[in-house]
């Protein structure tokens, strides 16, 4: 029997009075408490580990999505199944956002592509899927390690099961699974959206992966962003160059004589318009396609463009948390970024060059534009 | 048939112009061609900034000079302890022009002046940094969609008028600042003076605008009303030149040739033309 954590559960605690964390004003209202807890929730937001590890950017993500009888529960509106679809596209879309050289597998819907539009027209025809039966993490997971098992040593592997019921009907011992999935490096993530499953525990703290129950929609949405961020590459996986190509992207004109009109590979996949004058022709082949980043289907290799890598730049070289400090200490009222009045209670400072934010540019900054605006003047950047 | 859309009132429109306003090349352009100067540049900003306030009631604007080390916002001004100017005397012009735009044009003309008289140069480098003025721009827009009345949208877009090179160190941070624009659906437009921009082409067609490489500068304002002032929606409607082709090749970081294949490291995502067993950035 391994041995568990000492992780005392909420009811093994003392009491904890929730109530008391509001606190009413002189009028009555409750404003200045509402505040003070979107504020803490706003800075959780911004502060995250900050240090140079080693990310693996290459992803293999394969999502289980659980289509059993628990899924027709209404208590996620209108019923879990399509709450969860119409959170996926959204994490699809931010994903290949985030992570371009990435692929998505998606069991329920068999769609192997690097085109997040598939996956999403996917998703929605899934909608109609009738819930029945009971699940199995055995199968659901055998099924993925025959998939990622092939997958170079390079990328990282990951399973993410979206698992609702409180069941699963195994036909062998998942644990000898487990062990299996831990020596082939594969992390396994499980987001619960009934109630904490012992089997899924010791699946994730094997694998290394996270496990969460979800509270309501919203925080099954921060959850699930949680899982865009690429995670920390594990010591073992092997760093190797990969080749890839950089295609151009020719337009011919139509006054072009010699322009001929040609057939893209997507037509492969039998949803292309047709005979295009436009589209990257693969360096080594000379295959062409519409749109990147693609594989090609002929010689293998990947196919990207360079604004696709340096949509991962900001993983690499993250900005440093900017320091908080009371408004009274500074004497120029303005935020260095909009401009605007310093209204709030405290002003963010950049280490670097010390200049003053307000809260919202502070947010903006880290969430979006990942350089502070002052820092980037000055000529000697990264 | 397209349907000619109308603004509503509820729909903003923003327009922020960000104007390379580096010395050192102004200067040499001075010498070089005697009719196209700074001030003349700046005229037809104004111009191009009057009319796209004329255009709608709602439509706002901002104007930021790129300078060698720093950004400064020439319009509005920093000014929320006193009135909005309108109460200035030395706004009321006597030629009956909408008062706003003449508020406008004075405050642009004596930030500039400011500017150019307090602002230190420090190096001989020609070349700009754009990347920091173009995130202040953003963190302004962001600004002021969060102070909208309830049921009003805003559309914004950015129009840089660039004069001297690119500064290839500001790479990293141009992308990053380009892939927020796109993020925010910003459109970039490009108005380039002398010689062509990698980095805002590729700004250009990643955020959907518009980059052009003007042929006479001394038409600098015709070309402004011409081509940068239609917003999003009525450019579909006109003939506008078409858009330049982008190279998006890669440069390989041990020789800065451009590389149609090349080898990419799994960790740092460097690229390399030739393979090697250990990735020199990060091993």
């Amino acid at each position: 029997m391994d041995e568990e954590p000492e992780r005392a559960k909420r009811w093994e605690g003392g009491y904890e009075r929730t109530w008391e964390v509001l606190k009413e004003d002189e009028s009555g209202s409750l404003r200045a408490s509402v505040e003070e807890i979107l504020y803490q929730a706003k800075r959780k937001r911004v502060m995250e580990t900050h240090g140079q590890v080693r990310l693996g950017m290459m992803r293999h993500l394969y999502v289980v999505i659980d289509c059993s009888r628990s899924m027709e529960d209404q208590d996620l509106k209108p019923n879990r199944l399509s709450s969860t679809l119409k959170l996926m596209e959204a994490f699809v879309d931010e994903y290949f956002y985030q992570n371009p050289i990435s692929q998505v597998i998606k069991p329920v819907c068999f769609c192997e592509t690097g085109n997040p539009k598939k996956h999403v027209a996917a998703l929605r025809k899934a909608v109609d899927t009738v819930c029945a039966g009971e699940p199995s993490l055995y199968n659901a997971l055998s099924l993925a390690v025959h998939t990622l098992k092939h997958m170079p040593g390079h990328t990282s592997r990951e399973v993410l099961i979206v698992l609702s019921s409180l069941t699963t009907c195994d036909p062998s011992n998942i644990y000898e699974l487990i062990k299996t999935l831990k020596s082939l490096k594969v992390r396994v993530s499980v987001i619960g959206l009934s109630a904490e499953v012992r089997v899924c525990t010791v699946l994730t703290r094997e694998t290394g992966g996270f496990y969460h129950v979800i509270l309501d929609e919203s925080h099954f949405k921060e959850l699930l962003m949680l899982h865009v961020k690429p995670p920390p590459a594990s010591a073992s996986s092997e760093c190797s160059l990969i080749r890839m190509g950089f295609p151009q992207h020719c337009v011919a004109s139509l006054s072009d004589q010699d322009a001929k009109p040609s057939f893209s590979m997507s037509q492969l996949d039998g949803d292309s318009p047709g005979l295009s004058l436009s589209g990257y022709f693969c360096p080594q082949c000379h295959a062409k396609y519409t749109e990147l980043p693609v594989e090609c289907k002929v010689c293998g290799l990947t196919l990207v463009s360079a604004p696709h890598l340096a949509r991962s730049f900001h993983h690499l070289f993250p900005l440093q948390a900017f320091t908080e400090s009371p408004v009274e200490q500074h004497t120029d009222r303005s935020c260095q970024g909009c401009q605007g009045r310093l209204k709030d209670r405290s002003v963010f400072s950049c280490p670097s060059c010390f200049s003053s934010f307000c809260m919202d540019c502070d947010l903006f900054i880290h969430d979006s534009l990942h350089c502070c605006p002052c820092c980037i003047h000055g000529p000697s950047v990264s | 048939m397209d349907i000619i859309h109308f603004s509503t009132e509820d729909e903003i429109n923003l327009l922020v112009i960000v104007v390379d306003v580096n010395p050192l090349w102004w200067g040499q352009q001075a010498q070089r061609e005697a009719e196209f100067t700074l001030s003349k540049c700046l005229d037809a900003v104004m111009v191009m900034g009057n009319s796209h306030m004329a255009m709608t009631r709602t439509n706002k604007l901002a104007v930021i000079a790129s300078h060698c080390q720093d950004s400064h916002f020439l319009y509005p001004m920093k000014n929320w302890g006193s009135s909005d100017g309108a109460t200035d005397d030395a706004s009321c012009s006597g030629d009956g022009k909408y008062e706003l735009l003449s508020v406008t044009n004075n405050v642009i003309a004596e930030e500039m002046r400011n500017i150019m008289l307090k602002t230190e140069i420090k190096g001989n480098s020609t070349a700009t940094l754009l990347a920091g003025s173009l995130a202040k721009a953003l963190c302004y827009i962001h600004r002021v969609s969060k102070e909208l009345a309830v049921g009003q949208e805003m559309k914004s877009r950015i129009l840089v008028v660039k004069a001297s090179e690119d500064c290839a160190l500001q790479y990293m941070n141009f992308m990053n600042v380009i892939f927020a624009a796109q993020k925010q659906n910003i459109l970039i437009d490009a108005c380039v003076l002398d010689s062509d921009s990698g980095l805002l082409q590729q700004a250009c067609d990643i955020t959907g605008g518009l980059y052009l490489k003007i042929p006479q500068k001394v038409a600098l304002a015709q070309y402004l009303l011409w081509v940068f002032l239609p917003d999003t929606e009525q450019r579909s409607q006109l003939v506008l030149p078409p858009p330049a082709h982008v190279d998006y090749r890669a440069a390989c970081f041990c020789h800065q040739n451009l590389i149609e294949i090349g080898y990419v490291c799994s960790v740092c995502l460097s690229i390399f033309c030739k393979f090697s067993p250990i990735c020199s950035t990060c091993q």
